[in-house]
């Protein structure tokens, strides 16, 4: 099966570019990650089993594309991350200081975190997702939190 | 608020600009470009002849070298050519004039996933055996494959040309546009709209 590039588009944009931004840390790069993405989707045609099937694929392809966009030589000129955060309005302090920390995280981490925290995928999903083992997906995530616990204390509780 | 609750809230603030377009018609031109890059696999982008100059750097490298025969307009010659890591390919062969010959090109090839890989040996080797078309300075127009070579210069009709060529083994079916590219399939003959 297959959905309307236009309606998926509306769906999911924000995903995508939360996702990519996560990879590229710079907002042009992920807007372009998000273009590519759906330009993607539109010229392979492939088939879906169903929707969450597209989204998995979307993201997937997303991550990828933002990962090309950090080793191509070319990039945009790029503003900080600093720079970026100072034009977004956290809902809280609080909320600033769990982003910048997770932006933080080493990008094998960010990934994972990422899916699990915002995206809702189990850990059987993100590794499906990211072509690793259960068991590395595991020890990210864990890492990740205990990254998180260090840095945040108590605003980020122990959840493992 | 669990985690979950306030990694969420943290990370709702990210939102596209409202510029990403995605019009039919971009979408349509982007999809060629794309599909160009999907096919970067048979046709290797970046391809440019240059005549003379120096070799040296391409020894520095580090490419894997190899001689093959390679065909030149109909005619089967010895090449010399070195596949670099990056996908690219630097190649010398002698001209008919005794001139030494350059000739160097590459690209990537993009997966069904979005991941980006340098062309193979192999894939490298498939884009040198394409046919190739060559505008000549005294106006005709030549169709090039393998030992074979076909004027098409009266074959055009409203700018399009429809050639079949065939090595023996495969036979291939190609779009030419006069001036504008050509398109080739193992099928049928494409629609100069699916590639101009």
């Amino acid at each position: 099966m297959r959905l309307p590039t236009q309606e998926l588009f509306e769906k999911y944009q924000n995903n995508l570019y939360a996702v990519a931004f996560n990879v590229c840390k710079n907002a042009e790069d992920a807007e372009d990650v998000v273009q590519d993405t759906f330009i993607q989707y539109y010229s392979f045609k492939k088939q879906f089993d169903n929707e969450q099937h597209i989204r998995a694929w979307l993201i997937r392809v997303a991550i990828n594309k933002a990962k090309n966009m950090n080793r191509t030589f070319w990039r945009k000129n790029k503003m900080s991350l600093e720079d970026y955060m100072e034009t977004l309005t956290f809902e809280t302090p609080e909320s600033g200081e769990l982003f910048e920390a997770a932006m933080n995280l080493p990008e094998k981490y960010r990934i994972v975190i990422h899916l699990f925290y915002f995206e809702d995928y189990t850990i059987h999903e993100i590794a499906k997702i990211l072509k690793l083992s259960e068991g590395n997906v595991k020890v990210r995530l864990s890492r990740a939190r205990s990254l998180l616990r260090e840095k945040l204390q108590e605003e980020w509780e122990n959840d493992e | 608020m669990t985690n979950k609750e306030k990694y969420k809230q943290a990370f709702s603030v990210l939102h596209t600009s409202g510029r990403i377009s995605l019009e039919e018609e971009r979408m349509i031109v982007m999809r060629k470009k794309a599909r160009f890059q999907a096919a970067a696999a048979a046709v290797a982008v970046c391809l440019a002849f240059t005549g003379g100059g120096s070799i040296a750097y391409a020894a520095d490298l580090g490419g894997v070298q190899r001689k093959i025969q390679l065909w030149v307009h109909g005619d089967q010659t010895d090449a010399d050519i070195v596949y670099n890591a990056s996908g690219s390919y630097d190649l010398w062969y002698e001209g008919t004039d005794g001139t030494r010959e350059e000739l160097h090109g590459g690209g990537i090839a993009i997966e069904e996933d979005g991941t980006e890989r340098p062309l193979t040996e192999a894939e490298i080797m498939d884009h040198l055996n394409q046919p190739t078309v060559d505008y000549r300075e005294d106006g005709s127009i030549w169709v090039y494959y393998y030992d074979q070579k076909t004027d098409i210069t009266d074959r055009f009709k409203d700018g399009v040309c429809y050639v079949k060529v065939s090595n023996g083994e495969t036979t291939l079916y190609m779009t030419i546009l006069y001036q504008g590219g050509w398109c080739t399939s193992p099928h049928k003959y494409e629609s100069p709209d699916s590639f101009s």
